[in-house]
């Protein structure tokens, strides 16, 4: 749920980069750090283990501008993807206002894919929220693989129903990067202004 | 849906602005934060003497997503959550107190400070906190988010991500 603080004049929105282990979410979050201006950026924090996988999170505020005197800024967050950190991934979707889902085009990663969305499902529930409610794009990542899956059969296992957008991305060559993480806020925005 | 996380304007803010002051005054603390439990600052004020704080959105997500962890470690042994979060360096310390369902009230304190002062002014602040929160009769001013919003926060978003591709 977005936060309004109307002494400091900002409007903050919380976006969690949601996927299997290994997936690219920190990879999205430091390719949006290097490509964005320094005045719209704060410091990223991560929380990793020694061999750099997410432990707890990734942050990283951005500051969008002032819209009617109200500064708007959106609060990034990863989630650790290996499976055994879901009491963290629980925690980190607390009040969280829109989901970019990251998926692996690895042909070994599907169910992986597959299994973190429906982990995905079931921890939104502990907050009473179900995914189709909440601003929700996904992210076909590693589109580089010799071996990538085709988007199709992705989508097919992901959003059979083709209920959301997919952007195609190679993360780490920073391709497909903004494009998810732009219609996601775009997402946010649109439902915060139909709300109220 | 949009919501402030405390609703903090007008004279209500004014006076929970003289809480925190007067707090950092009698507990010899460097900053006192008021954060919503999603990692947002909500208020913040620094000592006159104190040096200039590391940033705070990553000071507040840090507090917060730390309660957030040590309240689900109590849970997993029963308890509804710890009764005190103190961290103490060797130079630096914080002292965190719930304000409500919603929001934190931490104090940054360093080895100037007695940790007895920082608890008894931190607790003592949030109960002030609390009341003037209770008896608050501002009301919250309006914002209109119009087609006008949306067009101007969409052309945020194409100066920001630009509206090609990356």
């Amino acid at each position: 749920m977005s936060t309004i603080n109307f002494s400091a004049r900002e409007i903050n929105f919380k976006i969690v980069y949601y996927g299997p282990g290994l997936s690219g979410k920190t990879t999205n979050l430091k390719q949006i750090y290097d490509q964005v201006p320094s005045e719209s950026k704060g410091e990223m924090v991560s929380l990793a283990t020694e061999d750099e996988r997410t432990l707890f999170f990734d942050f990283l505020p951005l500051d969008l501008g002032k819209v009617n005197g109200f500064k708007t800024r959106f609060h990034l967050y990863t989630v650790p993807g290996q499976v055994f950190y879901n009491s963290s991934r629980k925690l980190i979707l607390r009040g969280v206002d829109g989901i970019v889902f990251v998926a692996d085009s690895a042909p070994n990663r599907l169910r992986a894919n597959a299994e973190s969305l429906r982990n995905l499902r079931e921890n939104l529930q502990e907050y009473n929220l179900r995914l189709h409610e909440i601003p929700y794009v996904i992210q076909i990542n590693k589109r580089d693989l010799p071996d990538a899956l085709p988007t199709d059969m992705i989508r097919q296992v992901l959003d059979p129903e083709h209920r959301t957008e997919s952007f195609e991305a190679v993360a780490a060559e920073f391709q497909g990067v903004f494009e998810p993480l732009r219609a996601v806020s775009k997402l946010v925005l649109e439902k915060l202004a139909q709300k109220t | 849906m949009l919501e402030p996380s405390l609703d903090l304007y007008g004279e209500t803010y004014e006076k929970v602005d003289g809480i925190l002051a007067e707090l950092l005054s009698k507990s010899h603390a460097r900053y006192a934060m008021i954060l919503d439990r999603k990692g947002f600052v909500l208020m913040h004020r620094r000592a006159v003497w104190a040096p200039k704080p590391p940033s705070l959105d990553s000071l507040a997500t840090l507090i917060a997503s730390n309660y957030s962890a040590n309240t689900a470690i109590a849970n997993l042994f029963g308890e509804s959550g710890f009764k005190e979060t103190v961290q103490q360096g060797a130079e630096v310390g914080t002292y965190l107190e719930e304000l409500g369902e919603k929001a934190l009230l931490v104090t940054v304190f360093d080895s100037s400070a007695a940790l007895g002062r920082i608890k008894l002014f931190t607790k003592k602040a949030v109960e002030e906190v609390r009341a003037v929160l209770r008896d608050a009769k501002d009301e919250a001013p309006s914002i209109e988010f119009d087609q006008e919003w949306s067009s101007s926060t969409e052309a945020l978003l194409d100066g920001l991500f630009g509206s090609g591709k990356s």
